[in-house]
């Protein structure tokens, strides 16, 4: 599989908030509630990596209810690639 | 106010089931309204055929069969290279039943739930990828049934995947959180195909309950489906019933 870097990923969640004229910040410890990056933002990062891969990413919803911050959102796709 | 900026009109549609009867008229009334269509069936009718000649640079037609994936998913890269990003979804595509549910085969029970409630949740979600992942808005009209909130004899599965929709496109409309706008139409009974399926008794009762004394006609619905795909509503996660107020 073509995995992503974490700083590839990054990069296109960087993107995603972008297109909705939001900045990510540098912090992984960042508070994605504060920056406004929501489930559906989520949905649409997961998607761009799929692109990238050519491989579907599927999860379930608890999963995601756990992520609270940017770094948290980076480490789940990470995992989430290499399962 | 909400940060969330308004769904745009769709500007290319693409159309499940759009060779002929409610699907046919709605492909037309989009092209009328200036709208880039992709449309498929099971078999292109001569008809939409007709509409693909017309206007070369604003249709792209071709035979799949809903239940075939596959052929859907490649139906859609192709119709996106062609007329661009899909921005809009008419899941119209359904198979109609004319059989009390106990002389219904499992085989037949299984094809109308493929078909009517599958299928159609299937292509909606390749389609939701697809604008998710480009980062794009859109729009989705589902059209069901009022069967799917009226009981009818000989229509048991029928209704049950109609009921199926409507209920899907509720949800979705909060999955989606205002990024699309997911509503359903669900016209009475036409003077058509699908009404073959009751009686004429069934149907004679059905008009003289209908305050406004006809069944309903493609072109009463055409209309719907459009205000849904193109104009500034707050409208989402609804059912629209289009019947004349027969089932009030």
């Amino acid at each position: 599989m073509n995995e992503l870097s974490r700083a590839h990923i990054r990069d296109l969640m960087s993107q995603v908030l972008a297109n909705q004229g939001r900045t990510l910040p540098d912090d992984d410890a960042a508070d994605l509630r504060e920056i406004g990056f929501r489930s559906l933002d989520f949905s649409e990062l997961a998607l761009r990596v799929e692109d990238a891969t050519g491989e579907e990413l599927n999860f379930d919803a608890p999963g995601l209810r756990r992520i609270a911050t940017v770094g948290d959102v980076l480490d789940f796709l990470e995992t989430l690639q290499r399962q | 106010m909400s940060d969330t900026p308004l769904v745009p009109p769709s500007s290319v549609v693409l159309v499940s089931g759009g060779s002929r009867g409610l699907g046919l008229a709605i492909v037309t009334d989009l092209l009328d309204a200036g709208v880039k269509v992709a449309a498929f069936a099971r078999t292109v009718t001569p008809e939409l055929a007709k509409l693909a000649e017309a206007y070369p640079d604003r249709v792209h037609v071709g035979a799949v069969d809903v239940t075939d994936l596959p052929a859907a998913q490649a139906f859609l890269r192709a119709a996106e290279e062609r007329l661009g990003p899909v921005d809009g979804l008419v899941n119209n595509a359904a198979v109609g039943q004319d059989s009390m549910h106990t002389h219904t085969s499992t085989a037949d029970i299984a094809r109308i739930v493929e078909t009517n409630l599958t299928a159609p949740l299937h292509l909606t979600r390749l389609v939701v990828r697809r604008m998710l992942g480009g980062g794009r808005r859109g729009r989705i009209v589902n059209v069901t049934s009022i069967c799917a909130q009226r009981g009818f004899p000989g229509l048991v599965a029928y209704s049950a995947t109609k009921g199926g929709m409507d209920a899907a496109t509720r949800s979705l409309a909060r999955e989606l959180g205002g990024r699309m706008l997911v509503n359903a139409v669900a016209p009475g009974f036409f003077a058509s195909e699908m009404s073959a399926v009751l009686g004429s008794t069934q149907l004679d009762q059905i008009v003289r309950r209908t305050p406004t004394g006809h069944l309903t006609e493609p072109d009463e619905v055409v209309p719907v489906v459009r205000m849904l795909l193109r104009e500034h509503t707050n409208i989402n996660g609804q059912v629209i019933v289009v019947d004349g107020a027969a089932s009030v």
